[in-house]
């Protein structure tokens, strides 16, 4: 069967300016922009947020410890391609999520992803992803206040707070008044 | 100020707060059927801010007439009769397609933003606050709203059509939100609010240019004069019934 569903879009959030942007989970929508509004309105409401990145699922490249034991890393390509600039992420619990980490230059998706794990090498990860720096879209530091300033002094409150359950019940157990 | 200014403003207040209430109201009967899950909450997120920026209004109202600010808007809501709402009828229409229901909250949200621009400049110093806390919200709403506007707008036929009838239908009506009420005029000489004719030509113009990029056609030829806040349809009443249908069913419980 034919997905109708719009594209799905990786959601990265920024907690405050010196954290790296880390993966808060996906949204559905049809272009960019609306991504970035549909993330701040399921991702953002209440906590603490300065920045968004949203960028295509299916434009991020991804490998796995476990591909790397075993067919080893992808190889350095012969480097005659342009390169460009790709965004690092790494993935380093099982728990945990994808963390912004830094960028690398590579002629192609593969290729980042192996110089990703070089670069980095340090770095005990589970998931590798690297996605072309031009496919992501950011929130503008001048649109901070409007997108993330509002929800800040709003408290959070479960529905239990209210007791409406309770009270409906006392009021349905009493003789309605007639008036 | 003088009794009457105050009066005058906490009219004018309970009626900018009538629009969000009802228009909340509308909004909130989307959660659960909006046509996708991201924006069945962005669309709720709208409503909540709607809600409580009538909560806002309502409050500055109860100051003004000495009343109790935590007391007086829940009376104004819960038991205030529907006749006696000051909302524009454009909120009160039930919500028909996605269509009319975006295009009806980005032509609420440009009126918000003209009239909050203003009234940051309120000699009211409480009421200019609250607009600009107010103002930082709305930005939000707009970009929200005016994105769908040219998506719907410039997307399928179908999709424009269904704008196009909307507008159609919403662009009179939106003009009452600019209708001078009784006092206002003495409100706006004393600086505590605009004047609706300069609030009216600026959202005209902003809405237009959006509008037309979005390849929609803005109503030609004179249109009426529309009616005061005091007419209403007759779809005012059962909303206001249901809003306050649990409230009526114990008068002085707390919640």
């Amino acid at each position: 069967m034919k997905d109708t569903q719009w594209p799905i879009y990786q959601v990265f959030h920024q907690e405050q300016p010196d954290r790296p942007h880390t993966n808060a989970g996906a949204v559905h929508a049809p272009d960019a922009e609306l991504a970035l509004q549909n993330a701040r309105d399921v991702f953002v409401r209440r906590p603490d947020c300065v920045s968004l990145w949203v960028v295509p699922a299916d434009q991020i490249f991804s490998l796995t410890a476990e591909e790397i034991e075993r067919a080893g890393l992808p190889p350095t390509p012969a480097g005659n391609g342009d390169s460009q600039r790709y965004l690092v992420f790494l993935k380093r619990t099982q728990a945990g999520s994808h963390e912004h980490v830094g960028a690398v230059s590579a002629s192609s998706g593969p290729a980042a992803l192996g110089e990703a794990v070089r670069s980095f090498g340090t770095e005990e990860a589970l998931v590798w992803w690297v996605v072309p720096e031009g496919l992501v879209e950011r929130t503008d530091a001048a649109e901070v206040g409007s997108l993330f300033g509002p929800a800040k002094d709003k408290p959070y409150r479960d529905q239990a707070f209210y007791h409406t359950t309770t009270l409906m019940r006392q009021i349905r157990g009493r003789p309605r008044q007639e008036t | 100020m003088k009794a009457e200014l105050r009066e005058a403003l906490a009219n004018y207040l309970t009626a900018i707060g009538d629009d969000e209430l009802i228009l909340a109201h509308r909004d909130s009967e989307w959660a659960g059927h909006a046509p996708i899950l991201e924006e069945d909450i962005g669309f709720a997120n709208l409503a909540l801010d709607e809600l409580g920026h009538a909560s806002i209004w309502y409050r500055l109202a109860a100051e003004l007439l000495d009343e109790d600010p935590d007391r007086h808007p829940d009376a104004l809501v819960f038991t205030r009769p529907a006749s006696e709402f000051r909302n524009v009828q454009m909120v009160e229409l039930p919500n028909g397609d996605w269509a009319f229901s975006m295009l009806r909250q980005y032509l609420f949200d440009a009126s918000e933003q003209v009239r909050l621009s203003a009234l940051a400049a309120s000699k009211h110093p409480e009421l200019a606050q609250a607009a600009v806390k107010i103002r930082t919200e709305e930005l939000y709403h707009i970009r929200h709203t005016s994105a769908w506007v040219r998506r719907l707008g410039l997307g399928t036929q179908q999709s424009n059509r269904k704008m196009q009838t909307a507008l159609d239908l919403l662009y009179p009506r939106a003009l009452q939100l600019f209708t001078e009420e009784t006092g206002e005029a003495e409100l706006a000489s004393a600086g505590l609010v605009p004047r609706p004719d300069r609030l009216l030509a600026s959202w005209a113009s902003q809405v237009s240019e959006e509008l037309i990029a979005s390849e929609l056609r803005l109503p030609d030829g004179n249109l009426s004069t529309p009616a005061g806040r005091n007419a209403h349809t007759s779809h005012l009443e059962p909303l206001v019934a249901e809003l306050q249908q649990v409230a009526r069913l114990e008068a002085e419980i707390a919640w």
